[in-house]
């Protein structure tokens, strides 16, 4: 806020200790005086507006040179990026039918323009497929739909990670992992997309660490926390289908958890699972993942997931239950079927999972449909040889 | 004279092997191959900016309001300003304004038209923000 008087104080936003507060008032004190009796400055009065341009061409040098220079730009995530040169950035927008100069959205905090140039930019650094991109313009314009509350999350104290769901044919088509490690590091898509979208937040939006993105602990989600749902072995529709989309419809979900948790249930009954997955307290907004075999475990003893979700809801009725500041209490309310998603995904095992975010923002899960360019069908083809295959021994 | 001729050829061979160029006329190391980059970071509009209010001539009999957000320690702040204030400067009223819905500014809420009503009351305005 230009030409606001901010004076800053040592007292820390949720602090309760009185001698604390009282501390940190007497010190600010006559700095708060002067800001409210203090002649304004010519500048005050009238500020100048300042307008930025930033080059086209950011540099050039070797590969080596290429990511330091990025990284002392603050451009960088502290992975080495892949140099995003012209032929790079053109052949990752033939992912897209959109024009180069078409602008998606404006993030926050300082209104940066994602064009679908600036955001092919950062999705070659990112190490994005064309095939990606898709995706990623999908999770920008999610992003900035008010009802993610991305304004709120993005910059917390909070350190909230943007969470993408996929569902679709596409998660086949260019390998997005819904199975053994789904959230671990190791494929393309999920890896690429997830840090495109990190790097779109920092290098379009402006939230740099510790200056606007004011994360206290940080989130190693930030990387990317991007999951296919296992359509293929859940015995129920998928996530989307159940906002209302055809089965055949590719999306992206979006929210902001703060917290990954897995538990282990004592019992592997339908009511055992059950139970356990209410006991880790999902609040507003969550995201439960159940692997296949328990989800084939609730059909075979006749569990509908909306079931599950009923018997959950039943045991978390306590307003001040919910995980992550209460939640629940903050809406008012006890936990609620929209506050929740439960997906199906991961490999063979026996452990559930919990992504937590925090309600009572106005917030709530926000999906897009995914719009594929014309020659998506060569896109695929050109990439769906790119899959690991581990040498054995 | 053959065995002269053929010690003198190693020799020449040698000089020539140390002093050749590493570098050959075939494809140099690609750790030099030179990139040349977009940047990532994006365009802004520039925002329209208007001046601050002006200033109080001085705190004697003014009415000073306090806007607390709704972070934890908000309130107990600004009843410590109030009270640091009142100590200071005796003839000062105060007024609280307590916004306890998160993340939004008072005027997106339903206590917009109460929040308009209190800045006009004040004659100046501390806020406690923060996370």
């Amino acid at each position: 806020m230009p030409g606001v008087r901010v004076v800053g104080t040592t007292i820390a936003c949720e602090s309760t200790v009185e001698a604390d507060i009282e501390s940190g008032i007497d010190g600010a004190l006559n700095d708060i005086i002067a800001a409210l009796t203090k002649p304004l400055t010519q500048e005050e009065k009238s500020p100048q507006v300042k307008t930025e341009k930033a080059p086209r061409i950011a540099f050039k040098g070797t590969y080596q040179d290429v990511n330091q220079f990025f990284y002392r730009k603050g451009w960088g995530d502290g992975l080495p990026i892949v140099p995003p040169t012209e032929a790079a950035v053109a052949e990752m927008m033939t992912g897209t039918d959109l024009p180069a100069n078409h602008m998606v959205a404006k993030l926050i905090p300082r209104g940066g323009k994602a064009t679908v140039e600036k955001i092919a930019v950062n999705a070659v650094m990112a190490g994005a497929l064309p095939t990606h991109m898709p995706l990623i313009l999908a999770a920008v314009d999610a992003l900035a739909d008010p009802a993610t509350r991305f304004d709120t999350f993005e910059v917390s104290t909070g350190s909230w990670a943007p969470f993408f769901l996929i569902n679709g044919p596409i998660r086949n088509e260019i390998h997005i992992n819904s199975s053994s490690g789904a959230l671990s590091p190791g494929n393309i898509a999920n890896s690429a997309i997830g840090r495109a979208v990190g790097l779109i937040v920092k290098n379009i939006g402006g939230a740099r660490k510790g200056v606007e993105d004011m994360g206290t602990l940080g989130n190693p989600g930030k990387y990317s926390l991007v999951l296919g749902e296992n359509e293929e072995e859940s015995p129920w529709d998928p996530y989307h289908v159940g906002k209302g989309y055809k089965k055949e419809d590719n999306t992206l979900t979006v929210f902001f958890p703060n917290r990954y948790t897995m538990t282990v249930p004592p019992e592997t009954n339908a009511e055992g699972l059950a139970k356990s997955l209410a006991r880790m307290r999902p609040g507003a907004l969550s995201a439960l993942i159940v692997i296949p075999d328990h989800a084939k475990i609730f059909k075979s003893e006749s569990w509908t997931k909306q079931q599950v979700k009923d018997f959950v809801i039943k045991q978390s009725s306590s307003p001040t239950a919910g995980g992550i500041m209460g939640s629940n209490a903050r809406r008012g309310r006890g936990l609620q079927n929209e506050d929740f998603m439960l997906v199906v995904a991961g490999g063979p095992g026996v452990w559930q999972g919990l992504l937590q975010s925090a309600g009572g923002f106005k917030n709530s899960f926000v999906t897009r449909k995914i719009n594929l360019p014309k020659n998506w069908d060569k896109l695929v083809a050109k990439y769906k040889n790119l899959v690991p295959n581990y040498v054995r021994y | 004279m053959y065995r002269l001729l053929s010690v003198a050829a190693l020799v020449a061979f040698a000089i020539l092997a140390v002093h050749a160029p590493f570098e050959t006329a075939v494809a140099k190391d690609a750790s030099e191959y030179q990139y040349e980059v977009l940047s990532p970071w994006a365009e802004v509009d520039p925002i329209p900016l208007r001046g601050i209010s002006a200033r109080l001539n001085s705190m004697e009999g003014k009415k000073i309001g306090l806007f607390a957000n709704f972070k934890r320690s908000a309130v107990p702040q600004a009843n410590m300003v109030e009270k640091k204030l009142k100590t200071k400067f005796p003839t000062i009223q105060t007024s609280l304004f307590h916004l306890r819905e998160a993340n939004v500014t008072a005027t997106e809420t339903p206590e917009k038209d109460k929040f308009t009503e209190w800045v006009k009351s004040v004659d100046a305005v501390v806020a406690m923000v923060g996370d």
